[in-house]
């Protein structure tokens, strides 16, 4: 199986993610995939260190899912987060900060 | 026997010069001098240096912040930074049998900073210790405030971070100063106790081939600050234009400065060799409040020259100006002027025998001018002033258009237009 699928972008596994993600449903209410990680510590730090305007723009997207949630509403299809305009803007921020504190263990260490 | 000989180089026409000192220590001090001082500075980034000088240990291209201090720390070694008006200072100590293992953090620190937004703003707390620091301190206001009131431009910026730019240096304003002044051609790599081989290598690591931009030269303009503080003393600091660094006339000032008056040489004495403190017990009934002292500031272009006296009185500031009007009428003795000269010759010499003076001299030399002076170059250059030199230079700061700073309870004094 795995020699059938080579690499991560292969035409076959493009249309699986994008109905995975649509699956997922957390499109419908506005929301991108960073904006649904689990808050722990590292992601905590990532995210204060968030440019401003990335910042803001995570934090709307935010109270607007948890009004919807509570109205029970979704968003009408055209708003929805598209599988293409889906940025993972947290990710470079989320790196950098567990290979710091994987530095920090590293060194404890010796 | 063993020799100490200055060597100098400059690696692949970078432009950056290397000056090492093979004293034979078992402690390398290596050290990098950049003409980042605060006199680079322009409107738009006042207080970039004060920021840019707390930003030095924080993450770089090649080492983040935790290694960088970790990883001196793990070698016993130090690095720590000097900001001045013309230059900045990277300093490391460490073991001769390190200095392999801890040059790639230096080289880190003067050549690839990242500049990240999250840490320059835990900088914030620093600054503002920093100018509250020298807010309490009346000789730095005074120093402060007498370069403001004395250049219209470059040398007028202060070496801190104005009061309105603090939290509003922005990465891109460090990034900027950063391009236009760190670049190999405006950098000295200096080394004591090392190699000259093993620091022309980590030389060329410094290449670039930016050429920076032009700095403009101080234009001397000549003014008055004054500073109500309350208190009970006033700082005064009342100079004149003097001589850039390394001129001859540069070490006429220097003597006069010596002959005037620079302090007690001998602790808890009444300083009978300086004739301002003879000038202004004169003068004045209250002599424990009451010190004089000689005020000279060389910089590559311009300088300055004068008197720093801290009184209760309002006659002493005066009294202290007739002191060097007397130098300038020609009331000096022979006995005086080899007195100063020797006074000045043992401070130099003294200053170097630490490593600190050493190499802060070795870097300013080799920045400066390009070549290093020896010792004996430099006294013999101090021998050779004449009295009428000396008595040149006090005509010049009699008859020259004065700047005043003071700091204090000015009630009683006088304006500079009066003195």
């Amino acid at each position: 199986m795995a020699s059938r699928a080579p690499a991560a972008t292969s035409r076959l596994l493009v249309g699986f993610r994008k109905w995975y993600y649509n699956a997922c449903g957390f499109n419908k209410i506005g929301l991108m995939r960073d904006d649904t990680i689990n808050e722990d510590s590292d992601v905590k730090e990532a995210i204060r260190r968030l440019p401003e305007q990335v910042y803001n723009d995570r934090m709307f997207r935010v109270k607007r899912a948890l009004d919807l949630s509570m109205k029970q509403q979704i968003l009408p299809k055209d708003q929805w987060t598209k599988y293409e305009e889906d940025v993972h803007y947290l990710e470079p921020y989320l790196e950098e900060v567990v290979r710091e504190r994987k530095e920090k263990e590293e060194w404890a260490k010796k | 026997s063993m020799k100490s000989k200055t060597r100098l180089g400059e690696p692949y026409g970078s432009g950056l010069l290397v000056a090492s000192l093979e004293n034979y220590s078992p402690v390398s001090k290596i050290g990098v001098f950049v003409k980042a001082g605060s006199r680079y500075e322009t409107a738009e980034n006042l207080g970039v240096t004060h920021i840019l000088r707390l930003a030095s240990n924080l993450t770089t291209k090649g080492a983040s912040a935790f290694r960088i201090c970790h990883g001196l720390e793990a070698v016993g070694a130090s690095l720590s930074v000097t900001s001045s008006r013309e230059h900045m200072v990277y300093s490391l100590d460490c073991l001769r049998d390190d200095f392999d293992g801890v040059t790639e953090y230096l080289i880190n620190v003067t050549t690839a900073p990242d500049f990240r937004p999250w840490e320059l703003s835990d900088l914030l707390p620093r600054v503002k210790i920093d100018k509250a620091v020298a807010d309490q301190s009346p000789q730095i206001g005074v120093l402060e405030k007498l370069h403001e009131a004395a250049y219209k431009n470059a040398l007028s910026n202060s070496l801190y971070c104005p009061d309105h730019m603090v939290g509003k240096i922005s990465v891109d304003h460090l990034q900027q100063f950063f391009a236009n002044n760190y670049t190999s051609a405006r950098m000295a790599l200096v080394g004591l106790g090392v190699s000259h081989a093993a620091l022309m290598k980590v030389g060329e690591q410094f290449f670039s081939t930016h050429t920076g931009a032009a700095a403009p030269g101080a234009v001397y303009r000549g003014g008055e600050l004054r500073v109500q503080s309350g208190g009970g003393l006033v700082h005064a600091l009342l100079a004149c234009e003097g001589a850039a660094a390394g001129s001859a006339e540069a070490n006429a000032f220097s003597v006069l400065q010596r002959l005037l008056g620079v302090g007690p040489h001998v602790k808890r004495g009444s300083n009978i060799t300086s004739k301002l403190s003879q000038g202004i017990t004169k003068a004045t009934a209250q002599p424990f409040d009451v010190s004089a002292t000689a005020f000279s500031a060389t910089y590559s272009d311009s300088g300055l020259f004068g008197v720093y006296i801290i009184s209760q009185a309002d006659s002493v500031i005066n009294a202290a100006m007739a002191q060097v009007t007397a130098v300038a009428e020609g009331r000096l003795t022979a006995d005086d002027l080899t007195r100063a000269k020797t006074q000045l010759m043992a401070d130099y010499l003294m200053s170097l025998e630490s490593s600190e003076g050493l190499l802060e001299e070795l870097g300013v030399q080799v920045l400066s001018s390009g070549t290093y002076s020896s010792p004996q170059t430099v006294t013999q250059s101090i021998d050779s002033v004449t009295s009428s030199d000396v008595v040149k230079a006090a005509k010049k700061f009699v008859e020259s258009k004065k700047t005043m700073s003071c700091y204090g309870h000015l009630a009683n004094t006088p304006f500079v237009d009066e003195l």
